[in-house]
């Protein structure tokens, strides 16, 4: 639950895109520290281009954005360093030759700075985040040699590593076995509880996180909707951007109606 | 073949394989991370190129080298930047224009230059001290840069844009990486030569992925293969009067070819050249 009101990022009319293409239009919302929001949309919606954002990637072409008080465009490296980020799978080689503790030690580079070297202490606070993700068992072998899940927690233990005060998951959940997602949101769940963190999710799975998330953001270019799941879950928000087969079902399912099963 | 070493010419020429296997080999294991190997073999060209260039105008080769090195790998870096074109495409093209001036400018020279052939196939034999202070000057100067940088340089290799993200300066430090890939290329010339330098940062490299999992024994290994293979090459080409650029290159082949028939690894791995 939010325990301030002090929003950490806060988008006002922002609008990001390319010359010639409008990816985010006119974007007003506030997230506050604590918070756990699920972000939602079709494909091609811009919920990566709000992940590039939100990480600074990516300055608004009108509007603004400011994260932790800083204009975007301003964003510093140590500021970056307190968002920890999870891409999106595959977007990573995971066949470079590198161990589990060498991957999450990169998660400290940032916050080290240039020119130094990561200590005692740094590898500590990797160990930790390992710990926070039960890996810490793991941390000699090869990255390459882990499975899906595994990999993807030991991915979420080097955004743990930055020490952030935010995360950003980009569809973590993507690519896994149906056990290994709930495991994924689970611990996710629970560092959002334990360490207060500031959690925002991108994702397609709009039924695996609504018991989950505070609040649900429901992008299709523009902010089409944002509030609880309840008030974004309803037919006709959700038919306006994906479309009229789109139905909820008596147990709060989200599914698409199947025609050919009804003629 | 003890004797081969109180000459001073082969001191020289060894001390020259051994910084220059040790440098490119080390550069290698970042360039073959981050898929750059063919920006390395464009980069040899266009410094040849410069060489060129300079023996037809008088101009010292050396420092127009590093500038056509320089300027190549900044186009290169910049095209990718910009996502106008695949990497591949806009070193290839480089690759030919400048293999063409250096061919262009060989052929505006009045008589043959054997110097400038030097260049193309290496002459490690025919060290000088001078160049071997360049040399040693700009190995030193390249290998600080490697290992102040080097935390930033394995991220970005992994992975720039979330390098970027953690708050690394990941623009930055490619362009610092290309930078050094120029250097190296060319204080590499003279031993190896512009057309197996290219090999020369890519084997020993390639030759540890095989054999180690964690990125810290990569680059000890990678080290290690390259100077064993340039002194080893050296002293063969030495010993039985053959070329010394192919004399190092192709013991490092072969030591590629070992490595992969003994790799822990197997074939569930995709090679190097795939990775990224």
């Amino acid at each position: 639950m939010p325990d301030s009101h002090e929003p950490i990022i806060r988008f006002d009319h922002a609008s990001f895109g390319f010359p010639g293409v409008t990816a985010l239009k006119d974007i007003s919302l506030s997230i506050h520290a604590g918070e756990f929001i699920g972000v939602i949309g079709p494909n091609g919606s811009g919920k990566t281009t709000l992940c590039r954002a939100v990480l600074g990637l990516m300055a608004p072409v009108e509007g603004h954005l400011h994260i932790f008080d800083c204009a975007c465009e301003e964003l510093r490296c140590h500021h970056r360093a307190m968002i920890g980020y999870l891409p999106q799978k595959g977007v990573v080689d995971r066949n470079f030759p590198v161990t589990v503790l060498e991957t999450v030690m990169m998660g400290r580079y940032g916050a080290l700075g240039l020119f130094k070297r990561p200590g005692r202490k740094d590898r500590e606070i990797a160990m930790e985040a390992l710990a926070h993700v039960a890996m810490d068992g793991h941390k000699d072998t090869a990255l390459g040699h882990l499975s899906g899940g595994q990999q993807q927690r030991v991915f979420i233990a080097r955004a743990l590593a930055q020490q952030p005060r935010v995360l950003l998951l980009d569809e973590p959940t993507t690519g896994l076995d149906i056990t290994t997602q709930h495991n994924v949101l689970e611990l996710i769940q629970h560092l959002h509880e334990e360490l207060q963190l500031t959690v925002l999710l991108i994702t397609h799975d709009i039924n695996m996180i609504r018991s989950r998330v505070d609040r649900l953001v429901l992008l299709k270019t523009r902010l089409f909707a944002a509030g609880s799941p309840a008030e974004v879950l309803k037919p006709d928000i959700l038919s306006q951007v994906y479309g009229k087969d789109l139905v909820i079902t008596e147990n709060d399912l989200v599914i698409v109606e199947d025609y050919h099963h009804h003629h | 073949m003890l004797e081969l070493f109180t000459y001073d010419f082969m001191q020289r020429s060894l001390f020259a394989a051994a910084m220059v296997g040790g440098l490119c080999s080390i550069i290698g294991v970042f360039v073959v991370l981050r898929g750059l190997s063919f920006v390395g073999a464009g980069t040899s060209h266009a410094a040849f190129a410069g060489v060129a260039l300079g023996y037809l105008m008088g101009w010292p080769p050396l420092l127009l080298a590093i500038l056509f090195g320089l300027a190549t790998v900044w186009i290169t870096g910049w095209v990718e930047e910009k996502g106008r074109m695949k990497l591949d495409v806009s070193i290839g093209i480089l690759y030919t224009t400048t293999m063409a001036l250096a061919i262009l400018f060989i052929g505006l020279m009045k008589t043959y230059n054997a110097e400038v052939y030097g260049y193309l196939f290496g002459s490690v034999l025919s060290v000088t001290n001078e160049e071997l202070r360049i040399v040693g000057g700009l190995s030193i100067l390249v290998l600080g840069l490697l290992l102040t940088f080097s935390k930033e340089l394995y991220f970005i290799a992994f992975d720039q844009e979330m390098a970027e993200a953690s708050g690394i300066p990941a623009r930055h430090i490619f362009f610092l990486l290309l930078t050094l890939v120029a250097l190296t290329v060319v204080v590499s010339l003279k031993t190896v030569g512009a057309i197996l330098v290219f090999a020369m940062i890519l084997i020993p490299a390639s030759t540890a992925y095989q054999l180690t999992h964690s990125l810290k024994t990569l680059t000890l290994y990678s080290a290690i293969i390259g100077v064993v293979t340039a002194v080893g090459g050296v002293l063969i080409s030495a010993a039985w009067d053959v070329p010394s650029g192919p004399a190092i290159v192709l013991l490092a082949t072969a030591l590629f070819f070992c490595s992969v028939l003994l790799s822990p690894k197997g074939m569930r791995r995709p090679s190097p050249a795939h990775s990224h």
